[in-house]
């Protein structure tokens, strides 16, 4: 049987996919281990993990040096790729959503809108689906200080609970896109090894 | 005037030597192959109208302005140019017409993810033959043009055009442009989620399968259990109908069916196929039937092919390292012409002429460069220095 190679995005989503595997009945000692080793074998199933930046999944799976990878939509909308997108795995959920400070009236101006954030991307289809001309500003960091620095009218970024914007009177006043962790493979890797992407494939569909 | 621009276009790269090599020796086999099955060559402007390339977004075309002021793009598909080649310039001539071309398409999709826009394709057009003997001429032929690059792991997915839009037309869904859209990036889960309101219908449900539908031939049992659809039985019948022959010629096992196979390109209208190899990440092969396309140029005519991506197939082959001509020859004045006929009767790549004036130079260059001798030659004759 072909070793599958499955690039995973380190951090929050990290805990809940070693999570979903151990529900799924893979030994994941690699994967808990305090290690500094790139690549974890998993000791009873034909797959080899690897922690990677949330871009660099969609990377190494577009280009085929990992079959398969668990990964962000909103990092799907943002940086795209060629890929299937196998499965919702359900966890991570989160939305993007376009927030304004408390009181503000986005749509009540004639003047071009300042969007800041952290997935220019997403924010120009958005707007240019609805026909509208805005100015997107790329933060890197605190997203939330674009509007309270007066860099930005409003901010499209990634909302989990709402505390954050609330914390700095922000509020969402619009729900873009629902985001949560999604399982891709590599096209060719389906093709060629369709039994050992199926049954990895089918595992974690059983123990979502 | 000083160059500042050291690196390349995005998308584009410098290729050296054994890279180079192993592009030339694919596109070698490949049209090799071409013109044994009685293919004749054709070349297109790299640079073509703006208008010609419907199907593909503006922001994935390399554009330009000519000196009037038309759109130009450079060439991102080649079937386009062919057909359009075929319905102004061979028209009148006897059909069916066999073409072959071995050129570089060009994009500007993907920035910074190490795709590549500048795409070396070998490929093949039938112009003017219709039906099942048509379609298994390209398909054996697809087969064929990566077993001669010396692939050992590789599959042809076979899938139809037709197949998704009869489905979706019989469901009567609102959305399936969105659905179709889903299948062709590959993105089930959308798919999936698109299709839950149809879920109550059988055929809804049935829909629901089409990502899983690929493998080997019991897929075509699986979708005539699923789908009873008088317009789908006669996609699965031309199917089996194509696997069979294939399959008696010894093929079988390199043929599978892909039934959730979407085309990107909007011209297909029949079977479509796809290649894929052990050793690279994309596509290293594609091509269908597109008997619309033609008609476009107002020449109505059925049409099929399929193009190689020859730099991703020479990422699959082993690679030989470069090495360097192991003799030099270094000619006193007069002796030109004695230097030359040593170097054309060496076997290619193993001798190379100095360019040093001295005789001692050359043997320090040689020496450098790894040679094991160098030949020096005189009115007396030509002296091997071992080096």
């Amino acid at each position: 049987m072909k070793r599958l190679r499955i690039a995973v995005t380190k951090g929050r989503l990290l805990e809940d996919s070693v999570a979903l595997f151990e529900k799924a009945g893979l030994d994941c000692a690699a994967l808990k281990a305090d290690t500094r080793k790139l690549i974890l074998p998993i000791a009873d199933y034909p797959l080899d993990v690897i922690l990677a930046k949330a871009p660099d999944v969609l990377t190494y799976v577009t280009h085929g040096v990992c079959d398969l990878g668990i990964v962000g939509r909103d990092t799907i909308l943002e940086h795209g790729g060629s890929f299937y997108e196998m499965l919702d795995l359900g966890y991570g959920a989160c939305r993007f959503a376009l927030a304004v400070r408390q009181g503000d009236d986005f749509y009540g101006s004639y003047r071009t809108r300042r969007v800041a954030t952290k997935y220019p991307n997403v924010t120009k289809r958005y707007f240019a689906e609805k026909g509208m001309d805005v100015e997107t500003i790329k933060i890197e960091g605190s997203v939330e200080l674009g509007p309270i620095l007066g860099l930005s009218d409003a901010i499209m970024d990634v909302v989990q609970t709402g505390t954050t914007l609330k914390e700095n009177g922000l509020v969402p006043i619009e729900d873009v896109a629902q985001i949560s962790a999604r399982l891709i493979a590599n096209p060719a890797s389906v093709k060629l090894h369709r039994a050992e992407v199926l049954d990895f494939v089918e595992k974690c569909e059983a123990a979502l | 005037m000083t160059f500042r621009a050291i690196g390349t276009p995005e998308g584009t790269a410098d290729r050296l030597f054994a890279d180079c090599a192993a592009i030339r020796r694919v596109q070698r086999l490949v049209t090799d192959l071409f013109r044994r099955r009685g293919y004749d060559e054709v070349m297109t402007p790299e640079v073509e109208f703006f208008d010609l390339f419907g199907d593909i977004a503006q922001e994935n075309l390399r554009v330009m302005v000519d000196r009037t002021g038309k759109l130009l793009v450079m060439r991102p598909d080649n079937t386009a140019p062919i057909a359009r080649v075929a319905a102004t310039k061979l028209k009148t001539m006897r059909l069916p017409q066999r073409l072959y071309y071995n050129q570089t398409v060009f994009r500007a999709d993907d920035a910074h993810t190490g795709s590549r826009g500048e795409i070396a394709q070998c490929g093949v057009e039938l112009i003017g033959a219709s039906g099942y003997r048509a379609d298994l001429e390209v398909l054996s032929m697809g087969v064929q043009a990566l077993e001669v690059v010396g692939l050992r792991d590789f599959r042809l997915e076979i899938g139809h055009a037709g197949f998704f839009p009869a489905l979706a037309a019989a469901l009567g869904a609102e959305n399936d442009r969105a659905m179709r859209d889903a299948l062709e990036q590959g993105n089930f889960d959308a798919y999936q989620k698109l299709l839950q309101n149809y879920l109550g219908a059988p055929l809804g449900r049935a829909m629901a399968q089409l990502p899983r539908l690929s493998g080997g031939e019991e897929v075509l049992e699986r979708a005539r259990a699923l789908f009873q659809l008088p317009a789908a039985q006669e996609i699965l019948d031309s199917l089996e109908r194509l696997y069979r022959e294939l399959e008696a010629a010894g093929l079988g096992e390199r043929v599978q069916f892909d039934l959730g196979l979407v085309p990107k390109f909007g011209y297909y209208t029949g079977m479509v196929f796809r290649g894929y190899a052990l050793g690279a990440g994309s596509i290293v092969l594609s091509g269908g039937r597109y008997d619309a396309l033609l008609g476009k140029f107002g020449f109505d005519a059925p049409a099929t092919g399929f193009a190689v991506d020859a730099a991703a197939l020479a990422g699959c082959t082993s690679q030989a390292a470069r090495t360097d001509p192991k003799t030099m020859l270094y000619y006193a004045g007069g002796c030109l012409g004695q230097a030359l006929r040593r170097v054309m009767t060496a076997s290619a790549g193993t001798c190379a002429i100095s360019t040093c004036e001295t005789e001692q130079g050359a043997l320090v260059q040689a020496r450098a460069a790894g040679a094991e001798q160098l030949i020096v030659i005189d009115t007396n004759g030509e002296r091997s220095v071992t080096l």
